[in-house]
């Protein structure tokens, strides 16, 4: 498999910079650094109840057996947002987002594919024709934002609304990069790949294989190759006892499986996992959340089992450290070196 | 277990890798790059070095000849640069040991199960050998790294000025390899013999086949390829140990590999074709003082004898600075110019007697008189010369026929090399291997200065004289008191190239040697090295990782400095396909000590092989030991057609006792003569 670069690469942020400074003077943004935008504004915390999928209420499970690698490779993507310039107020924001498939072949980590991808995000409305026709000579992806919901409620004219408004949007364009990949991944290999992030997509599923086999947005949701690996907890759930018990998690324990239905996304199946001794520490240190297609309605289908099996392959994974960065007690190396390699390539902010 | 999309198969294991993967490159050939310059602010590239990385399987190693190909044109040409690998580096992109030891829980066995290794890097150092364009000489350039193929070490090395085929002067020295590249390497005869440059020193530890086997494979070279139009060329081996030099007429046994590699550098995989030796007699003045002793390989070997007259001439050699003040270089000089081989006399000395001086029985009867002359008149002094200084010359000069005994002859009968008929592509060996030291020295300042001499006047016979001196810790130190024959060393580097003459040496220390002696040669060979030599400043400018390959060479391989190339190269040389030392000295072993007669026949039959032991016994049976030998000095020195008169004639007549008159049968042989016994004992 081979990176899925486009032929003609687009212009860069520098580029398009000068460019546009060029065709519409005193609109060019050359601020540098500063311009950079942060990502998208996290979701508000919030706890939600699940449906558990195994009998004896959310508890502790031990993980047996030998912890053996079992993932062939990981997924993660990359996204950045930088702003262009500025017109009447509003920024041009100009956003990469890039995926890459690592293969452990031999212990060594390899490309199997990677994708990049550039474009413009602007509220097309609100800018003078000029302008627009401007950002048309440019040979880019021009993205309006103008019909996009306002982040958190605010206000729609306001510049930063609509500026979180265009980071949103590159946000969603890096998961359905990554969800390019997973599925091609899905299409071509059965070995497992473990994925930075939730599986469930943006495609909702029916829960009936027959039913959603030919929709490209469940694919990955539905593939037994493929877990998910959650590090951000700004959604729990879990609420009362059920949480505390979550939070006592020892490491290599793992919690009960539930499902995770969501009227947007297909339902998976769901657990959390204590990846390092937690004490001393936070009590979501070293707490992943484990996603996994939702088999369990198809026969010999073994939930426990399942949750057993993709859980010592992720504890396997725990070394070697993904020191220095900050996520090491959740990241996976694989991971880590998903994320090096894009920032390597230039595909990261 | 996890069900597979249909729900029928279970999730597998891990599985074998795809075929069409990123990684696991194709092997680097001349037309795919292994590896990528890269410079960073902390770690630039200058015009003298770069660095780039490579895949962790590349065949890249210290010493790997590289080629670095521009991307951006330099005054409207494409840079090429080509360097030499000086060091290597490799790293993870673990931040500290700690990190490690926290992922593996402070057990070493757990980093078996660890699923994936760290992303690492080879990075590599390379100095630059040569930029195309020379000029404007510009930091390397970003660009990718390709292995250097033949062509490439040729233009690296700055070769392709002396391989024209309209202006060849290259000499084979070895064979560069790296990642399937088999390239040879060409010294520049006018660099190595001169006269641009000259001189080749060796060093390297004993007993790794490096010294005296890069020598020998050098001369096998040098006579293949060395240009006629350069002229005629030969070597003078001095054999200061062991038996190395004693075989180089015989065939060795080498192997599959070493024979392509003279394939390789086209040099003939063949002893030396002409190779004459010469050896002193031992103390006996009968046996010459060599391991080439053998019967079977006499053929070419000559006693080295000289006269009076040849050690006076090198008197300062044998008398250290004590004994030759001023006063007694005054009497040398004047038994030099009045005394040896003229007619002198003196009315004080047995009235008027005629002396004829011409060996050191001679000039001790001669010193014997004039000594007996001062003390009958008790006086202090002959012709200015005090009695005292008379007495130590006459002590010293007497003893040097007792330590150089076999070297020099008291008849003053002299077997010299064929100073002015040397021939070329010839070797001549002399093996003063076992010979007491200040022999060695008297041996070598001669042939040397004789060479010199006769190379001046342009009638050596050859044009080009290689002069290979092993252990040159001895014989030219550094931080030893001054000798003779470290004077003619460095003359010999300092101004041999003019004439011709060509020092080759070898030690194991070269930081002992004189700076002058192993500074002058233009081209240095370094085989495996001690860690100790290594850290001396000498060899400061090399990398570590330099160091740590000349401490591990193996067998055949050398470091190459020459002139022409910007940093020291690897290579690897075959085996000479001569008869190794070891070998020789088992299968020919040294001729056991026999009685006078038997090893007199010995050494002529090298020139009538139908003399036998019964005729030689008849032959000398009335004469005395100092005559028989004179016989056969002036015999092996003249060689000719009819031994058996010849020697006969030299014998000097037998005055017969009165009542002789009557013929007397002569005496009865000791035993039948064998017929299948050589020597006829």
């Amino acid at each position: 498999m081979t990176a899925t670069r486009p032929p003609e690469p687009s212009p860069g942020v520098v580029e398009v910079r000068r460019r546009l400074a060029e065709l519409e003077p005193g609109t060019g943004a050359t601020g540098g650094a500063g311009l950079d935008i942060p990502g998208g504004a996290p979701d508000a915390p919030r706890t939600v109840v699940a449906a558990l999928l195994e009998t004896g209420g959310m508890r502790a499970h031990g993980v047996p057996g030998h912890r053996a690698p079992g993932f062939a490779a990981f997924l993660d993507g990359t996204q950045s947002s930088r702003i262009v310039g500025f017109v009447n107020g509003i920024a041009i924001v100009h956003g990469t987002v890039a995926a890459v498939v690592r293969e452990r072949r031999a212990q060594r980590m390899v490309t199997w594919a990677h994708a990049m991808e550039q474009r413009i995000y602007a509220p097309l409305r609100t800018l003078p024709a000029t302008y627009q026709a401007s950002l048309a000579t440019l040979g880019m992806d021009i993205i309006d934002t103008s019909d996009d919901p306002a982040p958190g409620g605010g206000s729609p004219a306001h510049p930063f609304t609509l500026r979180d408004a265009a980071v949103n949007r590159v946000g969603r364009d890096r998961d359905r990069l990554e969800q390019q990949l997973a599925r091609r991944w899905c299409r071509a290999e059965q070995r497992m790949l473990f994925v930075d992030g939730g599986i469930a997509g943006g495609g909702a599923g029916t829960r009936d294989p027959a039913a959603d086999a030919g929709k490209d947005d469940v694919v990955v949701a539905t593939a037994p190759w493929v877990a998910g690996v959650v590090k951000s907890h700004r959604t729990l759930y879990a609420e009362g006892d059920d949480l505390l018990r979550v939070f006592a998690l020892q490491a290599g324990e793992r919690s009960t499986v539930f499902r995770i239905t969501s009227s947007k996304r297909a339902p998976v199946a769901s657990w959390y996992l204590r990846l390092r001794d937690p004490a001393g520490q936070d009590p979501m240190w070293g707490l992943v959340r484990v996603e996994v297609a939702d088999l369990a309605d198809r026969p010999g289908s073994d939930v426990a089992e399942r949750a057993a099996v993709v859980s010592r392959w992720i504890l396997a994974e725990v070394s070697p450290l993904a020191l220095p960065d900050a996520r090491w007690d959740k990241m996976v190396y694989g991971v880590r070196d998903c994320e090096q390699f894009l920032r390597a390539v230039g595909s990261s902010g | 277990m996890i069900d597979a999309p249909n729900g029928s198969a279970p999730a597998p294991a891990p599985a074998p890798p795809s075929p069409d993967r990123s990684s696991n490159p194709l092997p680097p050939t001349p037309d795919r790059p292994l590896g990528c310059v890269v410079a960073t602010e902390r770690r630039p590239n200058t015009p003298h070095e770069f660095h780039f990385w490579t895949a962790l399987d590349s065949a890249v190693g210290i010493g790997t000849i590289v080629r670095v190909d521009g991307d951006t044109p330099a005054n409207g040409v494409m840079p090429r640069v080509y360097g030499v690998v000086v060091e290597g580096f490799s790293y993870t992109d673990l931040q500290s040991p700690l990190h490690d030891v926290l992922g593996h829980d402070s057990s070493p066995e757990n980093t078996a199960f660890a699923p994936t290794r760290r992303t690492e890097i080879r990075l590599y150092t390379a100095h630059v050998l040569r930029h195309l364009p020379e000029e404007p000489l510009q930091p390397v350039p970003m660009g990718r790294v390709f292995l250097a193929h033949d062509e490439d070490v040729n233009v690296a090395l700055r070769m392709d000025g002396y391989l024209a085929p309209d202006r060849r002067t290259g000499i084979p020295i070895g064979v560069y390899r790296a990642g399937g590249t088999e390239s040879p390497v060409y010294l520049d005869a006018d660099f190595l013999l001169g006269p641009e440059a000259a001189h080749l020193n060796v060093t390297g530890v004993s007993g790794l086949a490096t010294k005296t086997s890069a020598v020998e494979w050098l001369l096998q070279s040098i006579f293949a390829h060395f240009p006629g139009s350069k002229g005629s060329v030969a070597a003078v081996l001095f054999n200061v140990k062991g038996p190395d030099l004693c075989f180089l007429d015989l065939p060795g046994e080498i192997g599959t590999e070493d024979e392509a590699l003279y394939a390789r550098c086209d040099v003939p995989a063949t002893p030396f074709a002409n190779v004459h030796y010469f050896a002193p007699y031992k103390s006996d003045n009968v046996t010459l003082n060599t391991l080439r002793s053998n019967p079977a390989l006499l053929e070419n070997v000559e006693p080295l004898t000289w006269g009076l007259r040849e050690v006076l001439q090198y008197a300062e050699v044998l008398l250290n600075k004590d004994d030759v003040d001023a006063k007694a270089d005054a009497l040398i000089d004047f038994i030099r110019e009045r005394i040896v081989d003229r007619e002198f006399h003196d009315q004080a000395l047995q009235n008027g007697k005629r002396y004829t001086v011409r060996s050191f029985a001679d000039l001790d009867a001669w010193f014997r008189d004039v000594i007996q002359h001062l003390e009958q008149k008790g006086g202090e002094s002959w012709k200015t010369h005090h009695v005292a200084t008379i007495r130590k010359v006459r002590n010293r000069l007497s003893n040097i026929s007792t330590r150089c005994a076999g070297l020099v002859t008291d008849d003053g009968s002299v077997s010299d090399l064929p100073f002015g008929s040397f021939e070329d592509r010839s070797v001549y060996v002399i093996d003063v291997a076992s010979v007491e030291e200040t022999a060695q020295d008297l041996i070598f300042a001669r042939v040397v200065s004789r060479i010199r001499e006769h190379l001046e006047r342009r009638d050596l016979g050859v044009k080009h004289v290689v002069v290979f001196v092993d252990e040159l810790n001895k014989y030219a130190p550094g931080d030893a008191p001054d000798t003779y024959v470290r004077k003619m060393l460095l003359d010999i580097a300092e101004r041999g190239r003019y004439l011709g003459l060509v020092l080759f040496s070898a030690q194991q220390f070269r930081s002992q040697v004189h700076r002058r002696v192993v500074g002058n040669a233009g081209t240095s060979l370094y085989g495996r090295m001690d860690a100790d030599e290594l850290a001396t400043p000498g060899y400061s400018v090399l990398s570590p990782a330099i160091k740590t390959k000349l401490a591990t060479l193996d067998k055949g391989q050398i470091m190459v400095r020459h002139p022409h190339f910007t940093q020291p190269i690897f290579v690897r040389f075959p085996r000479p396909a001569i008869m190794r030392g070891r070998d020789g000295a088992e299968r020919y072993p040294q001729a056991e000590a026999r009685p006078f007669d038997e090893t007199l026949l010995r050494s002529l039959r090298v020139l009538d092989p139908s003399l036998t032991l019964q005729w030689m016994q008849q032959a000398i049976a009335l004469h005395d030991e100092p005559d028989v030998l004179r016989a056969r000095n002036a015999t092996l020195r003249e060689r000719p057609s009819d031994v058996k008169a010849y020697f006969r004639a030299q014998l000097r007549p037998v005055v017969t006792s009165p009542g002789s008159g009557t013929p007397r049968p002569g005496p009865a042989p000791l035993r039948p003569v064998a017929g299948d016994d050589p020597y006829g004992f």
